[in-house]
């Protein structure tokens, strides 16, 4: 009898220890994410096992792959440091279409448009200073120039939509990603194309956002300058959103719309706002996936960048520093997959089905915190009862 | 030409009309479906992974298993709808985001699972599972009619299945108590619970009932336009389907008018392109028109439209 008692007073082994190790509320945000990653990681594990294949072996060649973990062997020129600057340089993209994602998700808006306004921004940049010929210090920055004003147009014309026709930005996103695929496909393959590669033709390295093969202490590198303004414009948008005005009204918008107005605030006006500082974001993802990672468009194919950005966001729960943790811990799934695929014979396609089990995860987050906290009450009320007798 | 044009365009509209009806329960009952997406490409991937594997086991043609795979797509939509009736229902997850996570899982889970059951099942590198066009039939009497007559010419057998089941759902939706109360929910949930019924199990079986459908229009598609089942599938049929239940303003027969528009838009434009000539490249601008259609119809038609009022917002007893 006592032995059921204390059982029911401190709940079973499991509930404790998830318990303990998810309850302190002031490290939920970091807890409850790798709470979930652990989770899809299992999930995947099931199925690696059930294919005959080793789970931990696989994962560790994922981590190898990626540059995190030393390879057996390299090939000339290159080394872990060289696989682990190519993560940055492929992680860059991902930091910003998530911030894309998360500015919108702050405003209560969801740009699920990311690659369309990515996808647009590249096009302008490509054609207006990738085949220029322009000396690298100018344009360098005019290509960062164009990607954000090309992404801000774009988002800014769906939040338009949404505030003066009442058009679902969902929809009208997913629109405006199909019009842009299959016009600009139309323009790649009629003014151009490189007959050989079947893609955009080459820009210049002069405009090019990540030095590529950059000869250093004998290895060949590639180094993304992206990589550092993403850097440092997550911290601006963490202290934007965290201590300016327009932040704020940003998230009470997203908040509660009809607080937000009757507070004063021009919700439609902020609405379009929060829709090109998305696009703003989604266009520097743009430029620096298409002029930076690579330095060519491939015709009618949608950046699926655009679309992992949500689930990083979510992820990262929409605080612009857990973006960059979650950018990097997808970035090492998506890199290390084709040598995990080579080595340990798990097919590549994996690494976007744990992607999207860290997503479907993440949608439940909300709730696992809800039940954490109703867990903790209720045992805390029972222990207090049992004092009280 | 007038044949091409209404033979191409019904079977495009048709598929993504069963599909819209899906959405109209799901919406209907307050949750917010935009797994449509998803759920027919699920629904494809396992009513064509059934076909060609009884066809490769116990060698049957593959059209002879085409109401097979039709009844088993709807059944796989059905299965991954309950993912997304769990997350909005059970999880209390936000709809929209529930909704884009079962698209790019069922995206990743069909490629995965194409490419690996090839290899493994039939030795075969390859992301498709190949299941033709199913015959097609004309309606003797009818199809004689001038110019309409093509209305009738060349049909695709799902298309008289879409429709049955379209009568069915609009018979249910509108005229049984289950329907009522589905309606209720999306309107007024206090009002249902009140009456004592349970809002979450309406719900669900409402969001079931959209996985079926969506199901079934995934597959249809798989056994017209594409004649297989591969990622292509993911067109974004279903965020039109989507599009149209939005101009039909949430009922079911202008919903239908809404199909049969893109399917129109479509197929003429393919014409179009035949006529004038038009070099190759040209195809990709008529793709567009649809989606372009859609914009323009949006903003026209958006501001007057009235959603049911509590879609989108989870259940919640306490909350007056």
């Amino acid at each position: 009898m006592s032995i059921k008692k204390e059982d029911k007073r401190k709940g079973n082994i499991f509930t404790r220890i998830i318990l303990k190790l998810l309850g302190n509320e002031r490290w939920q945000h970091l807890t409850i994410p790798i709470f979930l990653i652990f989770l899809s990681f299992v999930a995947a594990s099931i199925i690696i096992i059930a294919l005959g294949k080793n789970p931990i072996g696989a994962f560790y060649n994922l981590l190898q792959g990626a540059g995190i973990l030393p390879k057996p062997s390299y090939a000339g020129y290159k080394s872990m440091l060289t696989d682990f600057l190519s993560l940055l340089n492929y992680m860059t993209p991902m930091i910003f279409a998530s911030l894309a994602v998360a500015i919108g998700l702050k405003g209560g808006l969801f740009n699920i448009g990311v690659s369309g306004q990515m996808l647009l921004a590249g096009f302008f940049a490509t054609i207006i200073i990738g085949y220029s010929g322009l000396n690298w210090v100018v344009a360098k920055p005019l290509v960062l120039v164009v990607g954000v004003i090309a992404g801000g147009i774009l988002g800014g014309i769906i939040g338009f939509l949404k505030y003066k026709f009442n058009i679902n930005e969902v929809v009208s996103s997913i629109m405006f990603n199909y019009i842009v695929q299959y016009v600009l496909s139309f323009f790649i393959h009629s003014y151009y194309i490189d007959p050989v590669s079947r893609q955009s033709k080459y820009i210049s390295d002069a405009a090019r956002l990540t030095l590529v093969n950059l000869e250093l202490i004998g290895l060949k590198m590639d180094i993304s300058i992206g990589f550092v303004i993403a850097i440092i414009l997550a911290i601006v948008l963490k202290i934007f959103f965290d201590k300016s005005r327009l932040g704020f009204e940003i998230k009470a918008v997203g908040a509660n719309p009809k607080g937000a107005k009757y507070a004063g605030i021009n919700v439609g006006k902020t609405m379009i706002l929060t829709m090109v500082l998305s696009g703003v974001f989604a266009g520097l993802a743009g430029v620096t996936y298409y002029l930076g990672y690579f330095a060519s468009i491939q015709p009618k194919v949608l950046p699926s960048v655009g679309f992992d950005g949500i689930a990083v966001a979510l992820l990262g729960n929409t605080n612009p520093y857990g973006i960059i943790g979650a950018s990097f811990i997808i970035s090492i799934i998506d890199r290390g997959s084709t040598y995990m695929s080579s080595i340990a014979g798990v097919r590549k396609e994996i690494a976007s089905v744990i992607t999207g089990m860290i997503l479907l995860f993440s949608a439940c987050s909300a709730y696992i915190q809800y039940k954490i906290r109703a867990r903790k009450d209720s045992l805390a009320y029972m222990a207090g009862k049992e004092l009280e007798e | 030409m007038v044949d091409t044009l209404i033979i191409d365009g019904l079977s495009f509209a048709l598929p993504l009309f069963v599909m819209a009806i899906g959405g109209i329960y799901s919406e209907r009952s307050g949750i917010t479906n935009l797994a449509i997406e998803g759920l027919q490409g699920f629904g494809a991937f396992f009513g064509a992974l059934w076909a060609v594997v009884f066809s490769h086991f116990f060698n049957i043609p593959i059209q002879k298993l085409f109401y097979l795979a039709l009844f088993l797509a709807m059944v796989g939509g059905m299965l991954f709808s309950i993912l997304h009736a769990l997350l909005c229902i059970k999880f209390k997850a936000n709809q929209v985001i529930s909704g884009v996570v079962i698209n790019i899982l069922s995206m990743a889970l069909t490629v995965f699972l194409t490419t690996q059951i090839n290899s493994i099942v039939f030795g075969a590198m390859s992301d498709k599972f190949q299941i033709g066009t199913s015959v097609r039939f004309s309606i003797p009497g009818l199809s004689q009619i001038p110019v309409l007559g093509g209305a009738f010419r060349n049909l695709y057998p799902f298309e008289i299945v879409i429709l049955v089941i379209a009568i069915l759902a609009a018979y249910i939706l509108n005229k049984t108590k289950f329907g009522l109360r589905l309606r209720a929910c999306g309107d007024n949930p206090h009002s249902v619970d009140a009456a004592g019924v349970e809002v979450s199990k309406v719900q669900f079986k409402a969001v079931l009932i959209s996985g079926a459908l969506s199901g079934l229009g995934g597959i249809s598609f798989a056994y017209s336009i594409s004649t297989n089942f591969s990622p292509a599938i993911y067109m974004g049929y279903g965020y039109l389907a989507i599009a149209a239940l939005i101009f039909g303003n949430w009922n079911i027969l202008p919903t239908l008018g809404a199909c049969l528009l893109f399917g129109f838009a479509r197929s003429g434009g393919y014409i179009l392109g035949q006529i004038l000539k038009m070099p190759s490249t040209f195809s990709d601008l008529i793709m567009t028109l649809p989606y372009v259609l859609t914009l323009l119809l949006l903003i026209f038609f958006s501001k007057s439209n009235r959603a049911p009022r509590a879609l989108g917002e989870i259940y919640d007893k306490g909350k007056r």
